[in-house]
C-alpha cells in the first residue's frame, strides 16, 4: 500500500527562473474558473435577477456581506468586505476543487525518470506556500491599518504598553500568520491524506462519506479563515480599542 | 532504538497527545450548545453556527499537532 503524501508540491516545469508547481497550476485554474463565472453572472444584470446564476451570486455575496457586517459593524464591515469575500470565495473553491476526480490522480510522467510521476493538479490550499501567502496578506493589512488608525506613535505605544511584554506582543502578532496558515493547510492536506488512506482501505462506497465530510470541512475552514480575518482587521481598524476587545472575546 | 524509529514515535505521540485537548474542548462546546438548544429551542440556528465556528477553532489545535507530526514524518 503506497500513499502519495508529500508536503512540498511537485515541480511541473520552469518558466525562466520561476518554478511552476502543480498547486500553482490548480490555483490558476480556480482563478480562471472564478473570473469566468463572475463574467457570466454579471453579463446581463438586472435589478430583479432573471438568470439563476445572478441569483446564486447575489445569495453568496449577501451571505458574506451579512457576515462581515455582523462581525465588524456596518462601517468597518463594508470596508473589509471586498477582501474577505474574495478570500472566502477563493478558499472555498480551491478546497472543493481538491475533491474533484482527476485532481491528484492524473500524473505527469517524466520520460527521463519514469519512476517519478508528479500529479498534474493538487488542491491549491493543500500547499503551505499558498496559505502562508494569504495569511501574510491579512496580517500586513492588519499592521498597516493599525499604523494608519493610531498613527506610528500610537501603534508603537500599543505594542509596548507594558514595556516588558513587547517581545510577547511581537510574537503574538507573528503567530497569527502561523495559526491562520497552518490551520487551513493542515485541514485540507490532512483531509487529502485521510481520503487517500480510505481509498486504499475500502475502495468502494465508504470514501463517499469522507468526501462529504471534506466538503463540509472545506466550507468551515473557508468560513473560519474569513471570520478571523474580519476580526483581526476590525480590531486593528477600531483604533485604540484592542485591549477592551481582547477582554470581551 | 534507531533515529528513524524515534522520529516515528515522536510523530505518533505528537498527534496522539495533541488530539486529547481539542477532543475534550469540542466535547464541552457541543454539550453546552445542546444544553442551550434544549433550554431555548428557538435559538437553534444561532447556537449551531457559533458552535461550529468554535469547534473549528478548537480543532485547529489538533491540526497544529497534525502538521508537526507531518513535518516529523515527511520532512525531517
Amino acid at each position: 500500500m503506497s500513499i502519495h503524501a508529500v508536503m512540498a508540491p511537485d515541480v511541473l516545469f520552469h518558466i525562466g527562473p520561476f518554478v511552476v508547481t502543480n498547486s500553482m497550476l490548480t490555483a490558476w485554474v480556480v482563478m480562471i474558473f472564478l473570473v469566468g463565472v463572475s463574467l457570466l453572472a454579471t453579463r446581463r444584470m438586472s435589478v430583479v435577477p432573471e438568470s439563476r446564476l445572478q441569483n446564486l451570486m447575489e445569495l453568496i455575496v449577501e451571505f458574506l456581506l451579512d457576515l462581515a457586517e455582523k462581525t465588524a459593524g456596518s462601517q468597518v464591515g463594508r470596508r473589509v468586505f471586498p477582501l474577505v469575500a474574495t478570500l472566502f470565495i477563493f478558499i472555498l473553491t480551491a478546497n472543493w476543487f481538491g475533491i474533484l476526480p482527476g485532481v491528484g490522480t492524473i500524473k505527469l510522467v517524466d520520460p527521463h525518470h519514469p519512476e517519478h510521476a508528479a500529479p498534474l493538479f493538487r488542491a491549491a490550499t493543500s500547499d503551505l506556500n499558498m496559505t502562508i501567502a494569504m495569511a501574510l496578506i491579512v496580517i500586513v493589512i492588519v499592521q498597516v491599518l493599525g499604523v494608519t488608525t493610531n498613527g506610528v506613535r500610537g501603534y508603537l505605544r500599543e505594542l509596548s504598553t507594558p514595556l516588558l511584554l513587547t517581545p510577547i506582543h511581537l510574537i503574538g502578532e507573528l503567530s497569527h500568520v502561523i495559526s491562520l496558515s497552518a490551520r487551513l493547510f493542515g485541514n485540507i492536506f490532512g483531509g487529502e491524506v485521510l481520503l487517500a488512506v480510505m481509498f486504499a482501505l475500502v475502495p468502494y462506497f465508504v470514501p463517499v462519506v469522507f468526501m462529504g465530510l471534506e466538503m463540509f470541512f472545506g466550507f468551515i475552514q473557508a468560513l473560519i479563515f474569513s471570520v478571523l480575518a474580519i476580526v483581526y482587521i476590525s480590531l486593528a481598524a477600531s483604533g485604540h480599542g484592542s485591549e477592551e476587545h481582547a477582554g470581551a472575546h | 532504538m534507531t533515529d528513524d524509529g524515534l522520529i516515528r514515535l515522536a510523530a505518533g505521540l505528537a498527534i496522539g497527545l495533541g488530539a486529547i485537548g481539542p477532543g475534550l474542548g469540542i466535547g464541552i462546546a457541543v454539550s453546552k450548545a445542546m444544553e442551550a438548544i434544549g433550554r431555548n429551542p428557538e435559538t437553534e440556528n444561532a447556537v449551531r453556527s457559533t458552535m461550529i465556528l468554535g469547534a473549528g477553532l478548537a480543532e485547529a489545535v489538533a491540526i497544529y499537532a497534525f502538521v508537526i507530526a507531518l513535518i516529523l514524518s515527511l520532512v525531517v
